[in-house]
Formats: C-alpha cells, structure tokens, sequence
C-alpha cells in the first residue's frame, strides 16, 4: 500500500472546528483563536487536487517525526531533504527515496519546486535558515522555539510583518483539542478567575544521544550546550509558557528564577532542574519546574481558577465545588448526604494536615483522547504536531497565514530566554520594553 | 398431597382483610401531601441554590422518589404511633 493512501491525519480536529463554529459561543471562541478559522474539512476540499511541494531541513530524529507524518498529509509531498550530518539524511532519504539530498540548506532554498521548507535544525540554526528562506521566498515551518537570541526572535518578527510569506512555529499545544476545549472552557468562566498556573515537566533521562565520535559530540548533544540551546526553558517550558499566556491572555511582566546542574554532571552547560516564577501585572503567578532526574510528577500543564482547575495535559478538570452544574434539589440532597455521613470528631487534635482533596476528575473532551506522558524527547503521537504541520502545508497553497501563531511563539520564547537570564543572573528581570510587540497584554 | 386441601389453603379458616374506601382516601390523602412536601422542597433548594425554575418540572424523577421517602417515613411513624397507643390502651384495660 502507498502511504499516501493512509488515512488523512487531521480530519477529526478539522471536523471539531467545524462542529465548534456551529455551536453557542463557538464562532466567538473561533474569533479569540483566529489561528484555527482556516482549519476545516471545507478548506481541505479545496486544496485536496493540489500537493504543496516541501523540504525537510534538519532530518534527525525531529525532522523524521514530521516526515511520517507527511505521509499522512495528502496534500503535501517531500521534494527535498537536508542535513549536514550524513547518516540522518540517509535515513531521511531511506523514507522518502525520491527526494533530492543536500548538505547545504541554501542549495535547498534555491529550488524553484519548494514552496515551504520544515526547519528541524538545532535551535541556534533557527533564525539563519528562516530568515535566508523568506529572503527566497519560501514559506516556513520551524520547530520551537522561535530562535536562540532574543535579538534574532525580535529580527523574524519584524521581518514576518513585512513578508508575504506563511510562517508557522511547531506550538502544536494550539492544535491540539484537548487544549482547544480546555482554553475555551477557562475562558467561558467555568472555573472562575484564573488565580495562578502550575507547569512542570519530570523526566528521569539524561538528554544524550549516543555519539558514533567525539568531534561530533557538540553537534548530536547540541542540547547539552549554550552555544546551541536555551537548555530545558527553549525545549520544555516554550510549550507550557505558551499554554499560560493563551489562558490568561496576558504576559508576565517579570520573572526570577534559580537553575543548577543537580545530578547529571558529564560536562553539560545547560541546566538539569530548574523552578521560575513568572509574574503578572494582576499578581497571577506561573510556578515553572523542570527536573530530568526525577520522573514522579510527569508532565503537566494546570491552570488554577477560583472555582477549579483545569490540567490540559492530561485532558481533566477538577471543580472546588463539585455541585456545580447539578440541579438544585441534587445539591440540597448532596448536602443532606454530607451533614448525615460526615464523621464528626469527638475527642482529638484540633489541627489536621490539609493533605491533598481528592477530586473528582471530568474529562475535557467527552469522546477518547491523546495524552502524552511528557517522556519521549522526539514528539507524542496525535499531538497536534500533525496537525499543525497538515495546516501549514494547506497554507503553503492558498497562502493564508497563521494569525497569532508567530505572536505566540515570540512571546514564550522571549519568556524562556528571560527565564535563562533570569537564572543566569540569578535576579529578578523585567520584560524588555524594546522586546515588547503590540499583540502582548501586561 | 393435594395443597388445595391442606390447612394453609383452608379459606374457611383464613381472616379477609377489608380495606375501607375512607382508609384508602386517607392514604391518598397523607400521599398527596408528602408529594406537595417533596415539591416545596424542589422549589426551596431552586430557591437556595438559584438554579433555574424549569427544574421544577424537569427533576420531577427526585421529587417521586422523596414523595415516596416521605411517605414511607410518616407510614413508620404512625405504625409506631399507633403500636405506641395500642400498649397504652391495653395497660388502661388491665
């Protein structure tokens, strides 16, 4: 079976949007997530005769992931691939036979037949590439987070407003319909004022990638190192910081924060654990944790509101007051349970821990979905990564761009650089008034 | 053994239980009321809990189910009452 022949990847999200657009308050909720708009079974009808033709740049682990994804995406095809390192471009090539290999990602943009190229690379090749490929006049898919300087961030948002090109940062938490729901479901008010937000990631892995010789150790382990990476806040936090500043449309006006190299101490630059605090204007605080020596908590995203807390990772809402929703005469009768059943302390100590409440859990979406245990460093499955990707190749045709999509993933990357500096410094830092773009809300 | 003919099935020996049309007006009666208890407590908990007044209506299954409770609650009360009048008449008589 060719596997252009699978089944289209994106059809239940596209069909989840249309649905939403039909129901009370879903055209209002389209409107607050206008990346979303162009995202439906209709507009994949109209491009379904024609293939955006598309080069991988960066075909490691990453940039595999996305190309069996492709294969999923009817109307996209692979015309070239791209790394500097030759036994990834080989299993690229063994993936997609027909596609032309280089070593030189400019050789790529000069292709007349690329419409859109995916950027996969280690995080300080981000801006280069992008900004050489718009010059080009291709469109662009690149892995979070946006670059490795705040300068370079604020150098591809200046130059995205006055391109015509289609830009997409792999956010893919704003594909994913747990989130979608989720979001929607704060900002309708279902659990109250948001009072604060709690994201952390656990793992209990080292980050290495067994290098076949040790000159190539800086560039298989470029996570590892600050000439290349941002360390844990650009590869973890970018995704959770964004969940936050999507719930709470705003942006913390500060951060501090402490990082260290706790366990795995084999000659890595970047950060093992570290905790932040990032602070609102209203006084909403993130509580941000990322240990990989230690995997107990997992991976999660909570956002807290007066009235009840929402964990868009794992798919669950708790409500502080679980009768909330139920008839009036099921509360009075839930009451009457409490008052009867409640064991009442005749004799002992008036002081008791206030150990964790066990909630009960309501699932944000009410058929089955994806959850991702956080532990695979390549990409979960179905989590929305496709999903994104299958919009950016429907936009490499009808060159519609991602509204907010490059706004997003400025501001949570801007959010993580300073998170660094903050840690760096160990000080607080205020967001830079010259990083400040109009679409950011203190 | 023919059961028919056994002392258990004997009907001459066997007591009829009348239940008079008044008992039975009585009974729907304490039931009709023990229903309106069940709808003033609908209507209080909409009251106390502001939900909306269509529940009136639509949680009409929970206000069966108290009506039932309640009458099965004031059914045990007057047994006890009535147990409790019956000893105090046969102490009197003695």
């Amino acid at each position: 079976m060719s596997r252009k022949e699978e089944k289209q990847v994106d059809l239940s999200l596209r069909q989840f949007i249309k649905d939403l657009g039909g129901i009370t308050g879903g055209a209002a909720l389209l409107g607050t997530m206008p990346w979303l708009q162009s995202f439906t079974p209709d507009k994949l009808k109209e491009v379904a005769k024609e293939k955006s033709r598309i080069a991988i740049i960066g075909t490691g682990s990453r940039g595999q992931y996305h190309i069996h994804n492709m294969f999923s995406i009817q109307h996209a095809e692979i015309v070239a691939l791209c790394d500097t390192y030759a036994p990834n471009l080989e299993a690229a090539a063994a993936l997609v036979p027909t596609a032309k290999k280089y070593s030189d990602y400019r050789k790529v943009l000069e292709l007349p037949e690329v419409d859109g190229v995916v950027i996969a690379t280690p995080l300080n090749w981000h801006a280069p590439i992008l900004l050489d490929a718009l010059s080009a006049g291709k469109h662009v898919f690149c892995e979070k987070s946006m670059a490795y300087s705040m300068e370079e961030c604020k150098q591809i948002y200046d130059t995205y407003q006055t391109s015509d090109r289609v830009v997409y940062f792999c956010m893919q938490r704003m594909f994913d319909e747990k989130y979608i729901k989720g979001i929607q479901m704060i900002q309708s008010g279902l659990i109250g004022d948001v009072v604060g937000a709690r994201c952390y990631w656990y793992r209990n892995h080292d980050w290495r990638r067994p290098v076949p010789s040790p000159e190539l150790e800086r560039s298989i382990n470029w996570r590892l190192y600050r000439e290349s990476s941002g360390g844990l806040m650009t590869e973890l936090a970018t995704h959770q910081l964004e969940v936050c500043n999507w719930a709470t449309k705003r942006i913390p006006k500060s951060v501090m924060g402490m990082g260290d190299i706790v366990f795995w101490k084999d000659g890595r630059e970047v950060y093992d654990s570290v905790s932040l605090v990032y602070h609102y204007s209203n006084g909403v605080k993130i509580n941000y944790e990322s240990v990989i020596s230690n995997k107990f908590n997992g991976m999660e995203d909570q956002i807290l509101g007066h009235d009840g807390t929402m964990n868009l990772a794992t798919g669950m809402y708790y409500l502080e007051n679980e009768n909330i929703g139920k008839s009036g005469i099921e509360q009075l009768l839930s009451q009457i349970g409490d008052k009867v059943f409640t064991a009442v302390p005749l004799a002992g100590a008036s002081w008791r821990p206030e150990t964790k409440k066990e909630y009960t859990p309501f699932p944000i979406l009410a058929d089955n979905f994806n959850v991702s245990d956080g532990i695979s460093m390549i990409g979960a499955v179905n989590d929305g990564s496709d999903q994104m990707l299958s919009a950016f190749c429907q936009a490499c045709i009808t060159g519609e761009k991602g509204e907010n999509i490059v706004e997003e993933a400025y501001s949570s990357t801007l959010l993580c650089l300073l998170g660094n500096q903050a840690m760096d410094e160990q000080r607080k830092i205020d967001f830079p008034e010259e990083y400040k773009i109009p679409y950011m809300k203190f | 053994m023919d059961l028919t003919e056994s002392h258990f099935f004997d009907r001459t020996k066997m007591k009829d239980i009348v239940i008079t049309a008044q008992r039975i007006k009585k009974e729907l009666y304490i039931l009709l009321g023990c229903f309106a208890a069940a709808c003033t407590l609908n209507a209080i908990s909409i009251i106390l809990y502001k939900t909306p007044w269509y529940e009136l209506f639509t949680q009409i299954g929970y206000v069966v189910i108290i009506t039932v409770c309640i009458y099965l609650l004031v059914a045990l009360i007057r047994v006890v009452v009535a147990l409790l009048v019956k000893l105090v008449t046969s102490g009197k008589k003695r």
